[in-house]
């Protein structure tokens, strides 16, 4: 049983890693925001994590906390020019952060090391400790799922009028979605370069930014399971269906558009809609007379 | 309750609402009616902040609103039910009603889910399903219910009428009514201006922005010189054709 899951303990880690950046990528669209700079945000995340474990050598939680804090502070200043702009706009912003990002990496040669990017990273993080971080990642969702800000996200996504007139402000409820955002994907980055001895810029570039899109339309942009089964299918394909393994972007696009053209809610949200869900508040609500806050 | 004050609104270089000064008590159901692209939804909208007023005052109990943001107006207590019974449709009924409380901010409830269950008896029985999938009378009456989770001290309706069934008019109207006798105060806009005065308390006439009538509605509605000339002729009923030009 051991040596049957050893063979695909790589596996693990990468379907693990992808979970964690599926995240930062639903979080912004659940809130309404049409934001993919999350792959120019993992990588800060992770040149931020490489640079101070190799050259500093800092131990794995302060480089965690700093590639968290780094990514979380980028999502925001980007989130304020991109308030003022709505739906394709914002995509086109933030690709454009994302390929500034990847320039960035690319000529800042002292500091990332260019094209060939940072290596003989120290491998920090196991399989333990990316379980750990997408449980307290997943953890967050559920618990946000249940506030109100994440009936603000979801009133937003819907329609920003809506979501006004029930009280809702907008600008800085689509601030929390990206600092939110920035956090996930600066903590994943961290763990790809802890995870992985070497990075280099082009591991993040538009495959990247493609396939965190993908696992989250895939999954669903509602449910908090929706980044994981997503992440999990687009992961776990490319190995189930190895005779096709030249032809990989080709099956990711054909997925995609038979998704968004036979489930365009998504693999959870759809299924969700199949069962209905019963709704937490209810009884308490009604029997009590008085509306639970 | 709430007072308006010679409000302004401009789109651009073209002004929607000219100086418009209206107020409605408490306890009061005001019409606000007049042909279409008059302004009532404009000027309903520089009420609530979804639109910014350019002069004016809006009052609610004294508060200033007019320089609010449309959240923190709603938060205030002046919630708006948007024009074409805009409803989360992928989400359940009860999540929807759930969403209303988001506009009561630090207020004290004074509507109860049950209330709005009464008045609604149908939410009460599609609570789980999906709001998308309700029929559109029901969408107009869980946007209202919706509003109504926000405890509104003053509830603006953006014409709770469009495109909606004849029945279902009556059975919207009907519960606007019974929420207006248990006292609360609402400030409705319609096209529909047989109905509407029918309703109501008191009404204003509004055309090209500007208000030209305003009296009981009672007595506007027994003014044929006054339907004639602001609300295209003694009406027969115009609630099968409201779409259609009612300068005519």
């Amino acid at each position: 049983m051991m040596s049957f899951l050893a063979a695909y303990h790589p596996l693990i880690d990468l379907l693990l890693l992808n979970c964690g950046c599926a995240f930062g990528q639903y979080i912004v669209l659940r809130a309404g925001a049409f934001s993919i700079a999350n792959a120019g945000l993992t990588s800060i995340g992770a040149y931020t994590a490489a640079i101070l474990a190799t050259r500093y050598g800092i131990g794995l939680g302060g480089t965690l906390l700093c590639s968290t804090a780094v990514g979380l502070v980028v999502a925001i200043l980007l989130s304020l020019p991109l308030a003022r702009l709505r739906g394709v706009y914002q995509a086109i912003a933030t690709l454009a952060f994302v390929q500034i990002v990847l320039t960035l990496a690319l000529y800042a040669e002292g500091l990332t090391g260019g094209a060939l990017g940072l290596n003989a990273i120290p491998k920090l993080v196991g399989t333990p400790t990316l379980l750990i971080c997408v449980l307290a990642v997943f953890y967050l969702m559920a618990a946000l799922d249940r506030t109100r800000l994440g009936q603000a996200f979801d009133a937003i996504r819907q329609d920003e009028i809506v979501a006004a007139t029930l009280g809702v402000q907008i600008a800085s409820t689509q601030v929390v979605a990206f600092a939110l955002s920035g956090a996930i994907s600066g903590l994943f980055g961290g763990l790809i370069a802890l995870h992985t001895y070497s990075i280099d810029p082009n591991q993040f570039g538009f495959p990247m930014l493609v396939s965190l899109l993908a696992m989250v339309v895939l999954g669903g942009r509602r449910s908090i399971y929706g980044p994981i089964v997503g992440a999990t299918i687009l992961t776990l394909l490319p190995e189930i269906a190895r005779p096709l393994s030249d032809n990989r972007t080709l099956v990711h696009g054909i997925m995609l558009i038979l998704i968004i053209v036979f489930l365009p809610r998504g693999v959870v949200d759809s299924l969700r809609g199949l069962s209905f869900r019963k709704p937490r508040r209810l009884q308490q609500g009604v029997a009590s007379d008085v509306p639970s806050a | 309750m709430l007072v308006i004050d010679k409000l302004s609104i401009f789109y651009g270089g073209i002004q929607a609402v000219r100086d418009v000064s209206l107020e409605v008590a408490e306890g009061e159901m005001v019409a606000l009616i007049g042909p279409n692209g008059a302004g009532k939804s404009s000027l309903l909208n520089g009420i609530s902040g979804v639109v910014r007023s350019s002069s004016g005052t809006v009052t609610l109990q004294g508060q200033p609103l007019h320089a609010s943001a449309a959240h923190k107006v709603a938060r205030a207590g002046l919630i708006q039910v948007p024009e074409g019974r805009l409803v989360l449709g992928e989400q359940t009924v009860m999540e929807n009603l759930l969403l209303g409380e988001l506009a009561l901010g630090r207020r004290q409830p004074t509507q109860s889910l049950q209330q709005i269950f009464d008045l609604f008896p149908i939410l009460h029985e599609r609570q789980k399903q999906y709001a998308g999938s309700l029929s559109g009378g029901q969408q107009q009456m869980l946007a209202i219910g919706r509003a109504l989770m926000g405890s509104p001290k003053v509830l603006l309706l953006d014409e709770p009428s469009l495109g909606l069934a004849p029945i279902v008019i009556e059975q919207v109207f009907g519960a606007l009514q019974k929420l207006n006798q248990a006292g609360m105060t609402i400030l409705l806009v319609e096209q529909n201006a047989k109905r509407a005065l029918e309703v109501s308390n008191r009404a204003y006439v509004i055309e090209g922005g500007r208000i030209v009538h305003q009296g009981l509605s009672a007595a506007m509605r027994d003014d044929p010189v006054m339907m004639e000339h602001y609300l295209g002729g003694p009406l027969a009923d115009n609630s099968g054709t409201r779409r259609e030009d009612l300068h005519a």
